[in-house]
């Protein structure tokens, strides 16, 4: 390392201990600190290292933390970003606040699409991991092609990189691409012929643009998919869900690989997830047991969803930042046996996207089936928000401007159990007021 | 069941789908009722059989550049009908990449220039400061009310022969940072930048309601229906 970068990692340091006893946001200063001493402060922690680079739009943070999980079996010194600080600085932040390995430590690091061209520009990463790619926030710079592309703007730079990609999404296979490939994805329903449903994203084959048929879905628009024009088809699988034994709303019972794993939170997405960290595990050496004693030491690792308990009712807190991520939460809980009120908070800073048109593409009508006795819209958008249940033909929805006043309407529900779904901003504003209450611990972010 | 049924075509609907068109279709089928009009609504995409006769409601939704080219490498074999379903007056919605297409020239995802379906005389173009459009967006619109909506269009569209603008500007961009005008109508063809712009201005999905039940049901008194109020749903 040459003295400036020596410098700089060291002022790193520093700044994290001084800085982190005094703010609460010196997660990425001692970072910002480094890079402003030595912009390419990255380079030096190339050969001290092996990189892995986890992209897609959702799921990263928790294939990221629960891939970690599994990897500190192999290796004494992993590092990831865990606060889903995903720019320069972070990553800057947490080499220069790590201890220096004593043999050659793992970095996995959860990347933004358009960040993963300037992180491989310092090292090559042995693999990247790619979830899936929806559409975002509704900003035109996040098209889903244009996405794609800056993504493999980044990868074209690592050819000798192995892509650990979800084979379900086709997407990922509309390319070919030097790279040695490992594909996982579920293989445990029979085949039929379906087509997704209109509102759903990137239904073109990639090959030939005729729209594409799938054998199974298992939700948005991944699954076995083929394309009845050309034949272009999902890639073989390398690693694969072989049985779903039992999904909740509280835990999933699985198995990869013909080998039983207990998913200790809901949903088909986290399955995915699980699914992508132990395909990773797998590919680092990692055996199946480990993997799987990994995944139930660690059920905080899984989701957003955080309980808070509010008198005798029970608030369940879940973070949603597009329609995809609203319709797979639903899938979960719609998955709960007992009845349960349901509420739904939209916000549109730029923190949450300030389009809500994707409102009218979320499956809210899949609720009406179910025992819901109360529903609530709120926050600062509730206009549009009660708009949408409206024309949705819910009746007697009640609305909440403010989001901390939930913590006394939760008092008026029929039902144990709320699940209150919600935008960025308007989760920050409850959270504020439930750690104002000291119903949750205020330091938690 | 209600008294009169009317078929939507959801143009492109499985294609240009990521804006909450489908919130359009749902307002048309809201206020359909309280016409006592049932709304019955297909995806006529890529393919597809298209005849004008087949359908009273048209809405063209916005999406992503990827699939506004593969709509565009289509809407040709649906032209012709299409232009006779446009002349015949019917009413059709159009919004952001729906209404690009129509018009005679726009810009792809690989920013060249291609000809539009030149059914309605509009073009669009890169706005010359580069800056993509965003935010709320508030008009005096041709039916007299003001009208709200969100626009998010990276293209600004200037308007061609015959066609008037949806509206005047109030408050946010429209069309192009020049002439303060957004969208455009001909016959009734509407055409907007606005997201999901019926569920806002309930005004205007009455309009489309009410011209598709004089074109389909010419010899009914609609007088109950004209005096139907249209409330803020909200
Ligand atoms: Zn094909």
């Amino acid at each position: 390392m040459s003295l400036r970068s020596s410098v700089a990692a060291g002022v790193g340091h520093l700044s994290y201990s001084v800085l982190h006893g005094i703010f609460n946001r010196g997660s990425s200063l001692p970072g910002l600190v480094a890079l402003k001493l030595d912009p390419d402060i990255l380079y030096h922690y190339k050969d001290r290292y092996d990189f892995v680079i986890v992209g897609g739009t959702n799921g990263k943070t928790t294939a990221t933390a629960l891939a970690v999980q599994t990897l500190k079996q192999k290796y004494p010194d992993v590092l990831y970003n865990p606060t889903g600080s995903n720019m320069k600085r972070g990553i800057a932040t947490i080499f220069v606040t790590a201890p220096k390995p004593k043999k050659k430590g793992l970095a996995v690091l959860e990347v933004d699409e358009a960040n993963i061209v300037r992180i491989v520009k310092y090292f090559k990463p042995k693999a990247f991991v790619l979830t899936n790619l929806f559409r975002d926030q509704l900003d035109r710079y996040s098209e889903l092609y244009a996405t794609w592309d800056r993504m493999l703007e980044g990868v074209r730079m690592a050819p000798k990189a192995t892509i650990i990609a979800n084979a379900d999404d086709p997407i990922f296979n509309s390319v070919d691409l030097p790279n040695p490939r490992i594909w996982y994805g579920f293989n445990d329903q029979p085949m039929g012929d379906l087509e997704a449903p209109s509102n759903t994203d990137g239904v073109v084959c990639p090959k030939c643009h005729h729209i594409i048929h799938y054998g199974f879905i298992t939700y948005g628009g991944l699954g076995a998919y083929f394309c009845p024009n050309c034949g272009h088809k999902r890639p073989k699988l390398d690693y694969e869900v072989t049985t779903v034994e039992r999904m909740t709303s509280a835990d999933s019972v699985v198995k990869f690989d013909g080998n039983e794993f207990k998913i200790p939170v809901g949903g088909a997405y986290n399955i995915y997830n699980a699914l992508a960290a132990y395909s990773l595990a797998r590919f680092m050496g990692v055996n199946s047991s480990s993997i799987k004693n990994a995944f139930v030491e660690s059920p905080e690792i899984f989701g957003r969803q955080e309980k808070v308990q509010i008198g005798d009712k029970e608030m369940v807190i879940i973070m949603v930042k597009n329609q995809i991520g609203v319709d797979t939460v639903l899938d979960m809980i719609k998955t709960d046996k007992e009845p349960f009120s349901f509420a739904f908070l939209l916000t549109a800073l730029p923190a949450d996207g300030e389009d809500t048109s994707w409102i009218w593409d979320c499956n809210f009508e899949t609720l009406k089936g179910h025992n819901i006795p109360y529903y609530l819209v709120g926050a600062a958008n509730y206009k549009d928000a009660a708009t949408r249940f409206k024309f949705g033909g819910f009746k007697g929805v009640n609305v909440e401007p403010d989001p901390a006043k939930l913590i006394d309407r939760i008092k008026e529900i029929p039902t144990k159990r709320m699940y209150v779904v919600t935008c960025y901003t308007a989760m920050r504003q409850l959270r504020k007021a439930l750690a104002e209450q000291k119903l949750i611990d205020g330091g938690m972010e | 069941m209600a008294k009169y049924q009317l078929q939507l075509a959801h143009l492109y609907g499985n294609l240009l789908n990521t804006y909450g068109d489908l919130g359009n279709i749902m307002a048309l089928k809201y206020y359909g009722q309280l016409l006592d009009t049932d709304v019955q609504s297909r995806v006529v995409s890529v393919e597809d059989e298209f005849s004008a006769d087949d359908y009273d409601l048209i809405v063209l939704g916005a999406g992503q550049k990827f699939e506004q080219s593969i709509a565009r490498e289509d809407i040709d074999s649906k032209r012709d009908e299409l232009h006779r379903y446009i002349e015949g007056g019917k009413p059709m919605l159009a919004v952001g990449e729906g209404y690009q297409l129509l018009g005679q020239s726009y810009i792809n995802q690989r920013n060249e220039k291609v000809a539009g379906d030149k059914l309605l005389s509009h073009r669009s173009e890169l706005p010359t400061d580069g800056e993509p459009v965003q935010g709320e967006l508030v008009i005096k619109s041709l039916l007299g009310t003001n009208m709200h909506g969100h626009e998010n269009h990276d293209l600004v569209t200037f308007l061609g022969n015959g066609e008037k603008a949806l509206g005047t500007v109030i408050e946010g961009v429209g069309n192009n940072r020049d002439d303060d005008t957004e969208g455009a109508v001909y016959k009734n063809t509407f055409c907007t930048n606005m997201h999901t712009v019926l569920d806002r201005n309930g005004e205007l999905a009455k309009k489309m309601l009410l011209v598709a039940l004089a074109n389909k049901y010419p010899d009914a008194d609609l007088t109950v229906q004209q005096n139907v109020k249209i409330e803020s749903p909200y």
